[in-house]
């Protein structure tokens, strides 16, 4: 097709519409992707890794994360659910994981055991130096599939939500 | 001088009274405002709708079909009543709100007890968004069955799908405004199903609540969309969505064939260029030489909208306005404990018009009942009038489409109850007559 002058005007205006459309899209993205030095994403000091006892789980608010030990092995969990995202209280009688909101079970390692929930608990990096966990809330790990049973036991009692 | 002219205009009906009204309704400041007096004659009728800017929403006269409560049950306009009470009401609660998640608690409580009123106005306003999305629904449902989709009207059908989703994402940013432990855990729950979107699913979750949970920045954007985006949007949408039924006419006769028969606007008007508005020409749209009142019409079986519809409109308005009145009056909308993002309550349910997605979601891979099925839902609602292009309308004449819309929907309707009624703590079945785990 021949470009007319009256063509190529046109063709000009829509361009510098598109721009626009795509400058407010992007302003749009802006005001509303989440701040990078977003709350919660720091390093927890988690203390002396010899003060955890095994098969315990140890609640940190300001990592909203359970440092945990399973045989021998140190965990930071995240207390977030990979369901829905309910936050998973550690049942003391069952020495288990147990959200009360749909009902998925994880073990002391955050395995899957039941439930919803697609994998096991998500868990942040851990770094032991000098005897002292830190977990970096920064870095999330997805949890393990739904397979893994390395850390499973029966349950320590009755459970708190059946 | 004046005067006297103006009621000649219709000689024995305007009758000249002397009475203080009468000569308030003759002043010339009376007729700045209102040009010309209200007369029960058919040109004073067809003059109320001409000069009224509120009436230009409707036609001048419609079929008198349109007057039967079972033609349409009144939905579409029901739910713009709606609409209306819930601005109405929301600004009211606007005066009062502040949405920080250190205020918000504190005013609803604040609008139970220092705001005179404030709690019904809290609890009409809840009551009419449920009913929203219920008398929506209908809405859709009675289209369908109606066959209304079909040509001409199939892009109204589409935007009717754009106000669909646009009054549940009302409906469920207004859900966390009252930052309490219902609101807050529904819409973590309601958050995480985007989650499950393949690749992009972290970045749609980030942008919808703002952060890794639901907090202050996610309650400003909820408040933001709540109260400035989502009425803009709805209200266009609604705008076009009337005046393009308003241009298509309404959907009511029917031909032997079943498909509706336009006779009297599909025949190109005489002298109109052929092709013109696709050999379709409206009344009042395009008018030629000839006066409109020339068009022939078999049977005229139209009747003037004001008074008719209009007072019809009114009685339904003031019945729908009383019914969400009188459940405000009743049912106070529910108020948990502050939000506590640390304790989770058992049972957490995504609001009940999510529920059956979280149903699925509690049998199906996360993929297909959190994504694939919503997605194609709305998917298969907006090309339904681009796939069924069988032209009935009677039940009987398309089964197929029917059969299929009907078990969807009874499908959806049934996961939606067995999710609000029948789920208890854990997501255990429970029969709701033992004990019912369901807030609205």
């Amino acid at each position: 097709m021949r470009q007319t002058r009256r063509n190529f005007l046109l063709n000009g205006w829509k361009l510098g519409g598109a721009l626009l459309i795509s400058a407010a899209g992007y302003t749009a993205y802006e005001a509303l992707r989440p701040l990078a030095t977003g709350a919660g994403r720091g390093k927890v000091n988690l203390g002396e890794v010899k003060g955890l006892e095994d098969g315990t789980a140890t609640y940190f608010p300001e990592g909203r994360l359970y440092a945990v030990k399973a045989k021998g092995d140190l965990f930071a969990l995240s207390q977030k659910c990979p369901h829905l995202g309910c936050t998973v209280p550690f049942c003391e009688t069952s020495g288990r994981f147990e959200c009360p909101c749909h009902g998925s079970i994880f073990d002391i390692g955050g395995e899957w055991i039941e439930g919803p929930a697609p994998r096991g608990m998500d868990r942040y990096q851990l770094v032991v130096k000098g005897g002292t966990a830190v977990a970096d809330t920064g870095t999330l790990e997805p949890g393990p599939d739904r397979g893994a049973k390395e850390y499973r036991s029966p349950p320590t009692g009755p459970s708190c939500i059946k | 001088m004046a005067e006297e002219g103006r009621d000649a205009l219709e000689p024995g009906v305007a009758r000249p009274g002397s009475g203080l009204v009468a000569r308030l309704h003759r002043s010339d400041v009376w007729r700045s405002m209102f040009r010309h007096p209200q007369l029960d004659t058919p040109r004073g009728r067809a003059l109320q709708s001409f000069s009224n800017f509120f009436l230009h929403v409707y036609p001048v006269k419609i079929p008198a079909r349109v007057l039967r409560i079972r033609y349409s049950f009144r939905l579409g306009y029901i739910a713009a009543v709606l609409f209306g009470i819930l601005t109405i009401t929301g600004v009211y609660l606007m005066f009062v709100y502040t949405p920080s998640p250190t205020v918000a608690y504190g005013d609803m409580q604040h609008l139970k007890t220092g705001v005179g009123f404030g709690q019904l106005v809290r609890n009409v306003h809840r009551w009419s968004a449920h009913l929203m999305v219920v008398v929506v629904f209908l809405h859709l449902v009675r289209v369908f069955y109606a066959g209304a989709y079909k040509k001409p009207r199939e892009f109204n059908w589409v935007i009717g799908v754009v106000l669909l989703v646009s009054t549940l994402a009302f409906s469920f940013t207004g859900y966390l405004l009252p930052w309490d432990q219902l609101s807050y855990w529904a819409v973590t729950v309601g958050t995480n199903l985007v989650h499950y979107v393949p690749a992009f699913g972290s970045t749609f979750q980030d942008l919808l609540i703002g952060g890794d949970q639901i907090g202050p920045s996610t309650l400003l954007r909820f408040y933001a969309l709540h109260v400035a985006v989502l009425p803009g949007v709805l209200t266009i949408m609604l705008g076009v969505h009337i005046w393009r039924v308003r241009k298509d006419g309404f959907a009511v006769e029917r031909a032997s064939a079943g498909a509706f028969a336009e006779e009297a606007t599909n025949r190109p008007l005489p002298g109109a260029p052929a092709g013109f508005y696709g050999g379709r020409t409206r009344l009042l749209g395009v008018v030629d030489r000839e006066s409109v009142t020339a068009e022939d019409r078999p049977v005229d079986d139209t009747v003037f909208t004001w008074p008719h519809l209009v007072a019809r409109h009114v009685v339904v308005g003031l019945g729908v306005a009383a019914v969400v009145l009188g459940l405000g009056v009743a049912f106070a909308a529910p108020l948990r404990g502050l939000a506590n993002p640390n304790v989770t309550p058992e049972p957490s349910k995504a609001p009940w018009y999510f529920a059956g997605l979280q149903e699925l979601l509690s049998h199906f891979d996360p993929l297909v009942a959190g994504i694939l099925v919503p997605t194609g839902a709305v998917l298969l609602l907006v090309l339904l009038p681009y796939l069924d292009r069988n032209p009935a309308t009677e039940a009987r004449n398309r089964k197929v489409a029917v059969l299929t819309f009907g078990g969807l929907a009874g499908i959806a309707v049934a996961l939606t109850l067995v999710g609000t009624f029948f789920r208890g703590p854990g997501w255990r079945f429970v029969a709701p007559w033992t004990h019912l785990y369901l807030e609205l």
